[in-house]
C-alpha cells in the first residue's frame, strides 16, 4: 500500500522510509482474497493454448464462482486436474488438438477446487525446489 | 485414520471408523501399532503447520462477517455483533452464509450457533453439532428453541461447567442444562461460585462474560485482540504480540502445561478498501515450553515474516498449540529443557500479587532447532512451496 505523494515539505522525513514504503509486494498485486487462495504446480502440456505450460505455478482462488470458459482446478476421480470448464456443455476441455473434451459423467467424482486466476512461468529455476519435478 | 501427537508419541485423534474399531485416544503409538497395521489404518503425524494455516484461513473468512471476533481455540471463534444485525437476512440465513463461505473458500466443515450471550451461542453450537434436527446450524432466538436446546444438553455440556462441578450439580438432582438455568442464581453463587451464577444468568439471556475472564480451553490457548488505533510501526506490533505472549504464557503455567507449537498472526481489517493483508507464522518448539522468554524469542524471529511497512494493522494475536501437562513431559537427553521454571514461577507470583505487567520481559535471541520426530507427516500443501500439489494438465 503506497501513500500518494503530496508536494511541500513536511518536517524531516527519513529518505530511507520512502524506499520501504514503495517496495512492491507481489502478493498484494496478484492475490485479492489471501484466505481463499491456494497454489499448485502445473504438470503437462495440454493447456499451452491458454498459456499454461509444464512447470508453471498456478494461483487458484476459491473465492470466485466459476464462469463459462474459466480455467479451473478440480478433483476428477481423485486427481487434481486443470481444465477449461464448459458449463453449458458440462465438459472439461483442453487446448491440445489431439484431446477430446471430457463429458462429466454421473459416476465421475467431480468437485471444483477453484478458479485459476494467474499462472506464473518460471523461466529460470527457483532456488526453492519442488518435491515432485514436473514431467 | 489416526493422528499422532508431536514426536509421534501417542494417538491424539481418531476418525469415526477408527473409533468404532475400539481404538482409543492417548494410547502410546508403539502399543497401538499392531492393531493399526492389522486394521489397515492410515497413520499421520501432527501437521501443525497445515492446521495453523487452515485455522487462520477459517478465522480470516469468519472475521469478514462481524464487527468483532474473538478466537477461542484453533477451531473455534466467537463473532460479536453488538447492536449490529446483518441487513436483509435472518440470523439463520446469516449463519448459513458463514458456514457456506467457509466451506467454499477453505473446504472445512463447520457448525454455527447463534445466541444472545456467549454461553447460549456455545449451547447453540453444541446443538448444531450434536442434537438431532439441527444439522450444523442452530439459532437460539426465542424461548421455545432455548428450552428445547437446553433440555437436550447435560450440565457438563454447558460451557464453563467442568466435570467436578457437574458431578456436584448432579448430586443436587440438576442433570440437564434447562434445570440448571432454572436455579436461583444467588443460591448457585453461595453453593458454588460467581462463575456458576454467571453461567445461570447467561443461560437466561443476560450477558455476564467478559473475554478477560473467560477460561481458556485446555488444548489450545489464544490471545488476540483488535486495536483501537491502527498500528503501523514494527516496534508497536512487536510490543502488542509480546503482550499476548505474556498472557498466554501465564495461562499456560496456571494450568501446569507446556506448549509444543505456537502461531503468531497479524492483519489489517478485512473491510479495508485497500484489500485484506494477513500474515501468519508457525513455530515448533523442539522441547515443549512454558517459558515466556521462549515465546518472546519466537515472536522476535517471526517479525520479518509478519511485518510489512504500510499496512495499518487492525488485529494481531498468538496461539499456543500442542499443549500437554508439564508432568507428563518427556525429556530429551540431547536437548535439556531451556526453561527456567523458578524464574517463571517468581514472575507469575509477582504479577499475581502486584497486578499483571508488574514484571515482564524484553525479548532475546532465538535459536530453536527443528528436530521433531514426524515420520508420517502429510504434505504441508499450503505453507511449504515444496509441498504444493501437482495439478495435471494432461
Amino acid at each position: 500500500m503506497t501513500t500518494p505523494k503530496t508536494g511541500g515539505i513536511k518536517g524531516f522525513e527519513s529518505p530511507g522510509a520512502e524506499y520501504t514504503q514503495s517496495s512492491l509486494d507481489l502478493d498484494s498485486l496478484l492475490i485479492e482474497h489471501p484466505s481463499a487462495t491456494y497454489f499448485g504446480l502445473a504438470q503437462g502440456d495440454s493447456l499451452m493454448g491458454v498459456g499454461i505450460f509444464n512447470g508453471d505455478l498456478l494461483i487458484v482462488s476459491r473465492a470466485l464462482k466459476p464462469k463459462q470458459g474459466d480455467i479451473i482446478v478440480a478433483n476428477l476421480n481423485g486427481e487434481f486436474v486443470c481444465k477449461i470448464f464448459n458449463i453449458a456443455q458440462r465438459t472439461l476441455e483442453v487446448t491440445a488438438a489431439n484431446t477430446k473434451p471430457h463429458r462429466i459423467a454421473e459416476d465421475d467424482v467431480f468437485e471444483i477446487e477453484g478458479v485459476v486466476i494467474r499462472s506464473v512461468r518460471l523461466h529460470k529455476p527457483l532456488k526453492e525446489t519442488f518435491s515432485v519435478r514436473p514431467g | 485414520m489416526v493422528v499422532l501427537t508431536n514426536n509421534d508419541g501417542q494417538v491424539v485423534a481418531l476418525c469415526g471408523i477408527a473409533k468404532r474399531l475400539g481404538l482409543k485416544k492417548f494410547v502410546p503409538y508403539f502399543q497401538a501399532k499392531d492393531q493399526l497395521v492389522a486394521a489397515g489404518a492410515i497413520v499421520r503425524s501432527s501437521n501443525y503447520e497445515l492446521y495453523a494455516d487452515l485455522s487462520q484461513r477459517m478465522m480470516d473468512t469468519c472475521a469478514r462477517f462481524a464487527p468483532e471476533m474473538h478466537i477461542y481455540s484453533i477451531d473455534e471463534a466467537f463473532l460479536f455483533y453488538g447492536g449490529y444485525k446483518p441487513p436483509g437476512q435472518t440470523w439463520y440465513e446469516h449463519a448459513r452464509l458463514i458456514r457456506r463461505t467457509v466451506w467454499d473458500e477453505v473446504r472445512l466443515p463447520t457448525g454455527v450457533g447463534v445466541g444472545p450471550t456467549p454461553t447460549l451461542a456455545k449451547a447453540a453450537s453444541h446443538a448444531a453439532k450434536r442434537i438431532n434436527g439441527f444439522r450444523g446450524l442452530a439459532v437460539i432466538d426465542g424461548d421455545t428453541v432455548r428450552r428445547h436446546v437446553l433440555s437436550n444438553m447435560l450440565v457438563t455440556d454447558v460451557w464453563g461447567i467442568g466435570k467436578r462441578i457437574g458431578a456436584r450439580l448432579n448430586d443436587l438432582g440438576i442433570i440437564d442444562a434447562l434445570t440448571l438455568s432454572e436455579q436461583d442464581p444467588r443460591r448457585m453463587r453461595k453453593r458454588f461460585s460467581i462463575l456458576v451464577e454467571n453461567t445461570v444468568l447467561e443461560l437466561n439471556g443476560e450477558v455476564r462474560m467478559s473475554w478477560d475472564e473467560v477460561r481458556s480451553p485446555k488444548k489450545e490457548i489464544f490471545s488476540t485482540r483488535s486495536f483501537g488505533n491502527r498500528i503501523t510501526e514494527r516496534a508497536e506490533l512487536k510490543a502488542a504480540l509480546a503482550a499476548h505472549a505474556e498472557i498466554v504464557g501465564a495461562k499456560l503455567r496456571r494450568q501446569a502445561s507446556v506448549a509444543g507449537a505456537m502461531m503468531i498472526f497479524a492483519s489489517n481489517s478485512p473491510h479495508d478498501k485497500t484489500g485484506f493483508q494477513r500474515k501468519s507464522t508457525h513455530i515448533s518448539f523442539t522441547i515443549p515450553t512454558s517459558d515466556t522468554r521462549a515465546l518472546l524469542a519466537a515472536i522476535s524471529s517471526a517479525m520479518d515474516q509478519l511485518f510489512r511497512f504500510g499496512i495499518p494493522y487492525y488485529r494481531c494475536g498468538v496461539g499456543l498449540l500442542d499443549i500437554s501437562p508439564m508432568h507428563r513431559q518427556q525429556f530429551d537427553l540431547f536437548h535439556p529443557t531451556p526453561d527456567d521454571r523458578g524464574l517463571m514461577a517468581c514472575m507469575d507470583s509477582i504479577n499475581g500479587r502486584y497486578g499483571r505487567n508488574t514484571m515482564h520481559l524484553a525479548a532475546k535471541g532465538f535459536d530453536q532447532k527443528f528436530s521433531m520426530r514426524r515420520e508420517f507427516l502429510s504434505p504441508q500443501y499450503t505453507t511449504r512451496w515444496r509441498d504444493i500439489p501437482i495439478i495435471r494438465c494432461e
